[in-house]
């Protein structure tokens, strides 16, 4: 038995499955032509894919626009630093961010879900502008500057290890950790849970009568969104060698909930379509003009006015066509 | 000891304060029209700092063409009215009906604001402007030094203020924008324009947006990120005095710029935005609604 929301999932993952085709096939061209910035700037795009992903969490299951997530990325970016700085090993930096995200995501739903609505994305809002504040004006943390000098790391893998500054080789750390975020998102979201919060963002009234408690789904998902902001945040400062309290800002948050708009709201895999689209149109444009918001902002009106499906919204339901044609012909139920 | 305290007051406090007090009837004036736009469509205008940009980009081309300051007061807001008229009718109208008015109407504004940003930059350049400031000279009051300028913005400030209030509370345009604010159907079927209603108050906040654009200019520089770096105080005294009310947003606003003036005296000036966002993250978990009531239920 398959319902439309099972069917649309696995044509989400067949989309995610073809993205990590064409990603591995770029980083064979990438290491074969010996490049390093358009390699460097993918890995930007799928970490940046992270942070969209927990937006689309929230936006697109929960029904919470938050303005602020680029909060717990950045978080996550910082906590990242100080621990490779410290000791530099990988996997204790990303489990350093995992835990901290857990701890931070239930402190800041505490806070953000007391309000429903306009009050959530100004809290969010708000939330993220005191801390990203705070952390500008901290001289421990490199204030304005941000903290540079974080270390080059080797990524143990067991039977061998790459270097964070092997372009290609960073690159497929990156793409496995990505990958392994959407798979914990859809995984989760494809259970009961997901389902309920679904049924929250339809109608939060009336989830409580089905004996459910609304507010502890919703901290779920925040918690959810919030960790994996988390960890994909603590990725940034192994690329690019420092941090900055811009990754905190605004600009950040809202580039977050332009990719996801763009890419498709609910669906998962729009969020990590969406920051590569996101990533080429600024580059392709940019070496145009450097007034590139002028047309990502029109596209974005656009795209909120005619297609608030997003690119996953057009190409997603052929895939899910396709896949139920296929389920059919196989002797499947409908 | 008395004298010492009065010295104090004089030179370190009281300029302090009047500073603050002009920083704040300009969030006011800011917030006013976001509050309009709020309590009357439910829009969370994200592009409200730029049109705030937008007027103060248009008196200074318009004053480096020689036009008088006094003419400026009067032409920006009326330019603007058919720019915020046209936002409404051509953007804000197309998502309005959508399940979800209020994230959608949200984004649309962010987008507007981008392109917004650019499009000044485009124009104006990135560098910051400075037109020259209108109104030179300082009078003394009890030993204290006042810029005119200075003592000219609170003077037309409160009088702007108290002339929307007055126009909201007290007109018949007003009672309609209360009416449809209240109940959009029943205020249609007592035969009150919505549509028209709903545009042009949209189209009253921006102008409202441009004349602080235009006061403002001569203060501090005119840059294209402006807006933006005014708009989160302007969003953080619409919260806190509750959204949609306007004796709320005045009270709001000129209670959280003394914190602002009075704070950067006491901890540093840097430590002053995370005190007042602060104030607005508490607010929204003790009190969502702010201080006063919706335009609407008043």
């Amino acid at each position: 038995m398959r319902d439309a929301l099972t069917t649309s999932m696995r044509a989400s993952h067949w989309l995610a499955a073809l993205l990590v085709v064409f990603a591995l096939i770029t980083a064979a061209v990438g290491a074969a032509m010996n490049d390093t910035f358009y390699l460097r700037l993918a890995t930007e795009a799928l970490i940046f894919a992270g942070l969209a992903l927990s937006v689309d969490i929230l936006l697109g299951y929960t029904g919470l626009l938050s303005l602020g997530q680029a909060l717990y990325f950045g978080l996550g970016a910082y906590i990242s630093a100080l621990t490779l700085m410290q000791v530099p090993s990988f996997w204790l930096a990303l489990l350093v961010a995992l835990a901290s995200g857990l701890v931070l995501g239930l402190v800041g739903g505490f806070i953000a879900l007391r309000v429903r609505g306009v009050y959530f994305a100004l809290i969010t809002f708000g939330m993220a502008q005191v801390i990203a504040k705070v952390i500008y004006n901290t001289r421990a943390l490199g204030a304005s500057d941000g903290m540079t000098g974080v270390p080059i790391i080797d990524v143990n893998l067991g039977i061998t290890s790459i270097s964070s500054a092997s372009p290609a080789g960073f690159f497929l750390v990156v793409l496995a950790v990505t990958m392994v975020l959407y798979a914990i998102a859809a995984y989760l979201l494809d259970t009961p849970f997901g389902r309920l919060l679904i049924a929250i963002k339809a109608n939060d009234r009336r989830v409580p009568f089905l004996g459910y408690k609304a507010p502890t789904l919703r901290l779920g998902s925040y918690v959810l969104a919030a960790t994996i902001a988390t960890v994909s945040g603590a990725l940034y400062p192994m690329l690019r060698g420092f941090v900055s309290p811009e990754l905190l800002f605004f600009s950040t948050s809202g580039n977050a909930v332009i990719t996801v708009i763009l890419g498709g709201v609910g669906t998962l895999v729009g969020a990590l379509y969406g920051s590569i689209l996101l990533t080429v149109l600024k580059s392709v444009i940019g070496s145009w003009t450097e007034h590139h918001l002028i047309i990502i902002g029109l596209l974005f009106m656009g795209a909120v006015i005619f297609f608030p499906q997003g690119l996953m919204g057009v190409i997603r339901p052929q895939v899910a066509k396709w896949l139920s044609y296929r389920w059919l012909s196989r002797g499947g139920k409908p | 000891m008395m004298a010492g305290a009065f010295d104090y007051f004089q030179f370190v406090l009281a300029p302090q304060i009047v500073i603050g007090l002009v920083l704040g009837v300009a969030v006011i004036l800011v917030a006013l029209g976001l509050t309009i736009i709020f309590g009357l469509l439910d829009v969370i205008n994200m592009s409200h700092g730029e049109f705030y940009a937008l007027g103060a980009f248009i008196s200074v081309s318009l004053a480096a063409l020689g036009v008088p300051f006094w003419l400026l007061l009067v032409l920006v807001p009326a330019l603007m009215l058919p720019i915020g008229y046209a936002v409404e009718r051509l953007l804000i109208q197309r998502v309005f009906h959508s399940p979800d008015r209020h994230v959608t109407t949200l984004l649309l504004t962010f987008g507007l604001a981008l392109v917004l940003e650019d499009v000044f930059r485009l124009i104006w350049g990135p560098n910051p402007l400075r037109p020259e400031t209108p109104i030179r000279g300082a009078i003394e009051v009890a030993g204290l030094f006042l810029p005119l300028y200075r003592v000219f913005m609170i003077g037309i400030g409160a009088l702007i203020i108290i002339g929307t209030a007055l126009i909201v509370y007290r007109t018949r345009i007003g009672a309609m924008v209360r009416a449809a604010a209240f109940d959009r159907n029943m205020a249609a079927s007592l035969g009150v324009p919505v549509q028209l209603v709903y545009a042009g108050a949209f189209a009253f906040g921006v102008s409202l947006a441009g004349l602080a654009g235009v006061l403002l200019a001569p203060l501090y520089s005119v840059f294209p990120t402006m807006g933006r770096d005014f708009i989160l105080m302007a969003f953080t005294v619409v919260i806190v005095g509750g959204m949609g009310s306007i004796a709320g947003a005045v009270v709001a606003g000129l209670f959280l710029t003394q914190v602002q003036a009075i704070a950067s005296l006491y901890i540093s000036p840097v430590w002053t935005d995370p005190i007042v966002f602060g104030i607005m993250v508490i607010m929204l978990m003790v009190r969502p609604q702010g201080l006063f009531g919706r335009l609407g239920h008043a």
